[in-house]
């Protein structure tokens, strides 16, 4: 699309409906980010809100307001939607969409499609947490879904918990791998990996985090999914499972992603730091290793949440000394902070104030976290309400005052308003007080004895009372803080646009553009010299300028209604596999399906696919143009490299939790297995086909359009014979003996059926390539999205190798 | 550390949460009752991690008043209404930034080592440890000693929602669960130990101080994960040997009433209008036909004081003894029992009657013996 300045009609207030069609349809970041941060805000209210009704609960002794599983239900969906849909996209995804791209240099992420899809994935989640309290209830489990309560035939709502938080994920990763795309392939020409804003390297660190990680989480879903649809099971201590591997799988992820919740904010903290102090950042190398350092050692950790499981105590050993190494770099980060801060000049608006709030709550919560790590103190405090406490004074009244700092530092830059100081001010204190109130009493609760997770408590034991009502009432000032808040903004939009560029004076590329941002977010561009990450304030000492550039000669993504729909049948699929199944099939305990469902599960998949060819079939430019890529790949391929860092880890969990079961002596292979020779000739369809689409690759490299089309269609063919052969395997495995009461079958079933559902998908990848190729889509400037569906084929490939190694020969 | 320092430590760690709990309320006096506390120092657990506690909380403290001195104090010292001078566009401090990673090291060093050493001196159980297993269930606890016939021994021994153990002795508790994960939880006596399906672990507890203690499941496990409670009760030696050995020797005395009587055999047979199975094929009494293992044990239930996995003591157990089995669920969430509701008052009273009639004999009675902590 070309850029259309803007005319006085445009600049009317424009019709709710065609700004919704705007944002279904639109591939610009900046309003994908806002999406994001609407979005979790919205989630944050009705989280905060739910978490009222907690301390409500827990205001008296015996209180009757939110009993039994009703609490466990409103306590799950608070912590589940403050972390999956408030704290983890606000910072990642609302400001680094918005701002990645700006602090780049560049007019928007690698794959702009891809990330419409994403926001709409990521909203669709949201909305299916929040349907299962209409339909069929919540779920009651904790946001932790503890192995064997989540099969519990009690509990309602969590099939589509994980349904969810799949869907929440893969949405998740698409858009971690895009902006690691985005980084890797996209700076401005000049600015090294080096140069870039701390804000950035935050994003890519988390970015690389939650693609290594999230794969533990997904399995963890996903088995406790398929128990309750179909009876397989890796956990069942019935059939010789491992309840506690759930949690291994768990924690895998869900240790990371407290640092996934805290990466983006301290590089909005750096961001803020440097800007109000008039400063550059102080030791920003030793930040920036301080943030991969985090990344790296924060993926071994997570068994100090299991501590009290009775683990052997060499492994409980080995995780408190990596509890304790990653606390470092984390305390490099707070040092640095105030060394920013040091000799400044400092501009004391609100977001300096978040900004201190958290320097000192977070010292409060770093200092806790480690005496949790002290395992000897962990088996008396861990569970409790001290645990409550600490998590809380990191999280609440950490990490989220670096979201609040963030919205009001670049709420200016977004809407081209200021937020008011004084309400500002009023929050602030309302948040700082309540927060305090709420949580520093239930440090206190803990070391007297609380349990986490009660719904009520009996009277009499000795100041339980009185803490939780001073918690009740801490957290009464957060809503009221919250209010103001919600009011501050509002307000904002009922003046004027009055913000300049670059308000604050900060340093960054991202005060170059007006604001809010035009659509396309620069109408100049920089010079090629980056003498260090703040090139703004360089670049005015040496005297260069910036070279303005004709915004109409500035080509941006078109937009396009492709990944809206997808999108959209994703959400039914979802609500199909949730509520529905494909069969009135149901293992005995988990709910019955949904007729209603079960059709919305059968709809969804032409309307997936239509979607999916609709956005194939378009093409992301109007024009043919030129894009600038830093290194020799394009930014599908990158993209879809990075992306497939989350499937090997997916892969790498399930299978290391496989090989667990087998090596421990869990499960053994029943005595009639599937047959090697069928599998082998599936092996030799497979590889050859690798060798095919890498042939077709070639040939569409160097133009032979009839010879690349004839490769990619063998390809398919190859994948139907092998999906074949499968379903004729399974069917034949799932006759000899009862899948539900043998756990090397289930493990057989989860593992080698995640793979066909792979070479599905792989084929429906290639599928779009051949797609492209047969409408013309694909030509000489423009690969379509051939070069990442032939690197995923590979994978579905590679992992086909190791489950031959552990299924079939093993 | 002897030991009166220890009393010493505990009582101002205490009399400091006191002052704080009272200074918050302004006058209103801190409630009376049972004071639970991870920092009980009649516990050998709380005595043995008291080195490491100690010097953590000192470097805690430090770190937190040099770390929060240093922000507030370079916030005031630049902020822009009292530092207007053009600030120095300095980089860093390689030396200063050296230092600021080499401190912490040294001190997550320091701590690493502690922690490890004290795991040392706590987790191995000691070789004379009285071993009891313990069970969770929705929502209730099984506490079943060595001896009992589960066990390969003669005498019988379970009992449930009330742990009894000997003071000053280390008590090995194994821990496992019939159906979801819970938690064994007594914050005076020790630590905590995930109860888990399928697996036993093992850990220890103890007091030195005879009385009754509160504990807690500390894993939400469904509805009513906040009444899975339980009582442990420490008594002097002398007591507790009294106690075991009759308890060993049990069997349930003979309905003395007609009344009992009556309940004795709703409690056996079941009754035809109650459609549900009878109480005996889920609960057992030691010397009865009853031996079902699915709901607590009942042998001792007229020694005990409590009601529901320890919500109800005393006159309110008493109280809610026929409303419970009429039906369960109605008084706490998500109670597994089938309700009853189809009995008379009169067999609802019988049934009461003869579960009361079910004591220990008076000298091995443990309940009101020590005071409640």
């Amino acid at each position: 699309m070309a850029v259309q300045i803007p005319t006085q009609a445009q600049s009317q207030r424009p019709k709710v409906l065609s700004v919704l069609i705007d944002y279904m349809t639109t591939t610009d970041h900046k309003k994908i980010g806002i999406l994001y941060i609407v979005t979790s805000i919205v989630a944050f209210a009705i989280a905060g809100l739910l978490a009222v009704a907690l301390r409500i609960q827990l205001a008296v002794p015996n209180n009757t307001f939110l009993v039994g599983n009703t609490y466990n239900q409103v306590l799950t969906l608070h912590a589940a939607v403050m972390i999956f849909f408030f704290l983890i996209p606000i910072g990642l995804f609302g400001f680094g969409n918005f701002f990645l791209p700006l602090q780049l240099g560049v007019r928007d992420v690698a794959l702009p499609r891809v990330n419409t899809f994403a926001v709409w994935g990521f909203v669709f989640s949201l909305l299916l947490v929040i349907v299962a309290m209409v339909n069929g209830g919540a779920p009651g489990v904790g946001w932790t879904f503890y192995y064997p309560l989540s099969v519990d035939s009690n509990q309602t709502g969590v099939a589509v918990l994980m349904v969810a938080l799949i869907i929440n994920g893969i949405s998740s990763l698409l858009g971690s791998a895009n902006f690691a795309a985005t980084i890797v392939n996209m700076r401005a020409p000049g600015m090294s990996l080096w140069k870039m804003p701390i804000f950035a390297w935050s994003i890519f660190a988390t970015s690389m985090l939650q693609l290594v990680s999230l794969g533990g989480l997904t399995a963890a879903a996903l088995v406790t999914f398929l128990e309750l649809k179909v009876g397989v099971s890796m956990f069942n201590p019935g059939i010789g499972g491992v309840p506690v591997l759930m949690q291994q799988f768990f924690w895998f992820y869900s240790h990371p992603a407290v640092y996934v919740m805290l990466l983006p904010y301290l590089g909005i903290g750096a961001e803020i730091a440097s800007t109000m102090a008039r400063k550059p950042l102080f030791g920003y190398r030793v930040m920036v290793y301080s943030l991969l350092g985090i990344v790296l050692v924060s993926l071994l950790v997570w068994l100090h949440h299991m501590f009290a499981l009775g683990i052997p105590e060499s492994w409980q050993i080995a995780f408190m000394v990596a509890t304790m190494i990653v606390a470092v770099p984390t305390g490099v980060k707070i040092f640095n902070l105030i060394g920013t801060l040091w000799g400044g000049r400092i501009i004391m608006k609100t977001p300096t104030y978040w900004l201190i709030g958290f320097i000192f709550n977070f010292l409060i919560g770093g200092i806790t976290g480690m005496s949790l790590g002290m395992i000897p103190f962990d088996y008396q405090v861990t569970m409790s309400y001290y645990v409550v406490a600490h998590f809380h004074n990191v999280m609440m009244f950490g990490t989220a005052f670096l979201a609040m700092g963030g919205l009001y530092y670049w709420w200016p830059k977004m809407t081209g308003r200021f937020l008011n100081e004084k309400l500002g001010m009023a929050h602030f204190w309302f948040f700082m007080v309540g927060s305090w109130m709420t949580f520093l009493p239930q440090y206190v609760l803990g070391l007297l004895g609380m349990p986490r997770r009660y719904y009520t408590y009996p009277d009499g034991n000795f100041a339980w009372n009185e803490l939780n009502a001073v918690s009740t009432f801490g957290a009464i000032l957060l809503l009221v803080g919250g209010i103001i808040w919600v009011w501050n903004m509002l307000q904002s939009f009922q003046r004027p646009i009055t913000a300049s560029a670059n308000p604050w004076g900060g340093f960054t590329l991202e005060w170059t553009a007006a604001s809010p941002p035009a659509e396309y977010n620069f109408a100049h561009d920089f010079p090629k010299t980056f003498p260090t990450e703040r090139p703004l304030y360089d670049w005015e000492q040496s005297g260069t300028k910036l070279k303005p550039v004709d915004p109409s000669t500035i080509h941006l993504p078109v937009s396009s209604w492709g990944p809206f729909i997808t999108a959209v049948a994703i959400l039914l699929m979802g609500w199909g596999l949730a509520f529905g199944w494909f069969n009135g099939y149901h293992p005995q305990g988990s709910p019955a399906p949904q007729l209603s469902a079960s059709i919305i599960l059968y709809i969804s998949i032409p309307l997936f696919l239509f979607g999916l060819f609709k956005w194939a079939g378009t093409k992301e430019y109007a024009v043919p143009v030129e894009h600038h890529s830093l290194t020799k790949y394009d930014n599908g391929f990158m993209g879809m490299a990075w992306f497939i860092l989350s499937e090997i880890s997916l892969f790498g969990v399930l299978i290391a939790g496989y090989v667990y079961l087998r090596v421990t002596g869990h499960a053994e292979p029943p005595a009639m297995r599937p047959n090697i020779w069928l599998a082998a000739l599936n092996t030799l369809i497979l590889v050859s086909s690798s060798f095919v689409i890498h042939r077709a690759e070639q040939d569409q490299h160097h133009h032979r359009m009839t010879r690349a089309r004839l490769g990619l269609f063998i390809v398919l063919v190859m994948g139907a014979l092998f999906m074949l052969f499968q379903i004729y395997e399974f069917s034949l495995f799932g006759k000899e003996s009862n899948w539900t009461q043998n756990l090397w079958q289930s493990c057989f079933f989860i593992i080698v059926g995640l793979h066909g559902l792979h070479i599905l998908i792989g084929g429906t990848g290639v599928a779009l390539p051949y797609f492209q190729a047969m409408t013309g889509k694909i030509d000489k400037t423009n690969h379509g999205s051939l070069t990442a569906a032939s690197l995923y084929w590979h994978l579905v490939d590679v992992v086909w190798l190791l489950i031959i190694a552990i299924f079939y020969v093993w | 550390m002897n030991t009166k320092t220890h009393q010493f430590v505990s009582r101002l760690l205490l009399l400091g949460s006191q002052l704080s709990a009272a200074a918050v309320f302004l006058g209103s006096a801190a409630s009376a009752g049972q004071i639970l506390n991870v920092g009980d120092m009649n516990s050998s657990y709380n005595r043995n991690i008291w080195w490491m506690s100690i010097t953590v909380i000192v470097m805690a403290i430090l770190i937190f008043i040099g770390v929060s001195y240093a922000l507030f104090y370079t916030v005031n010292k630049f902020r822009d209404d009292k530092h207007t001078a053009e600030p120095a566009q300095f980089h860093g401090n390689n030396r200063l930034e050296q230092l600021l990673i080499g401190v912490p090291v040294i001190i997550v060093t320091i701590i690493t080592i502690l922690a490890a050493r004290t795991m040392a001196i706590v987790n191995p159980t000691p070789t004379d440890a009285l071993h009891v297993n313990v069970t969770g269930a929705q929502f209730w606890w099984a506490f079943e000693y060595p001896g009992s016939p589960l066990q390969g021994g003669t005498g019988t021994v379970v009992n449930g929602n009330e742990l009894v153990i000997p003071a000053g002795r280390q008590i090995a508790v194994t821990v496992t669960a019939k159906d979801v994960i819970h938690a064994f939880w007594a914050p005076n006596l020790g630590g905590q130990r995930d109860a888990i399906p399928g697996s036993k672990k093992t850990f220890q507890i103890d007091t030195d101080r005879p009385g009754v203690y509160q504990g807690n499941c500390s894993v939400l496990c469904g509805a009513s994960h906040a009444n899975m409670r339980f009582k442990v009760v420490a008594l002097p030696k002398a007591q507790y040997d009294t106690f075991i050995a009759a308890a060993q020797a049990y069997k349930a005395p003979a309905p003395a009433t007609p009344s009992a009587q009556n309940g004795y055999n709703i409690f056996m047979q079941g009754k035809a209008s109650a459609a549900a199975a009878p109480c005996s094929s889920c609960h057992r009494v030691q010397g009865t036909p009853a031996a079902g293992a699915v709901g607590p044990d009942m042998s001792f239930f007229g020694s005990r004081n409590t009601l529901g996995a320890g919500i109800w003591e005393g006159k309110a157990r008493e109280a809610h003894i026929q409303p419970w089995i009429k039906h369960c669920a109605a008084v706490k969430p998500g109670c597994l029992m089938p309700a009853y509701d189809k009995l008379s008052d009169q067999d609802l009273g019988d049934l009461e009657a003869y579960l009361l009639s079910l004591k220990l004999p008076d000298a091995a009675a443990y309940w009101g013996k020590v005071p409640v902590r």
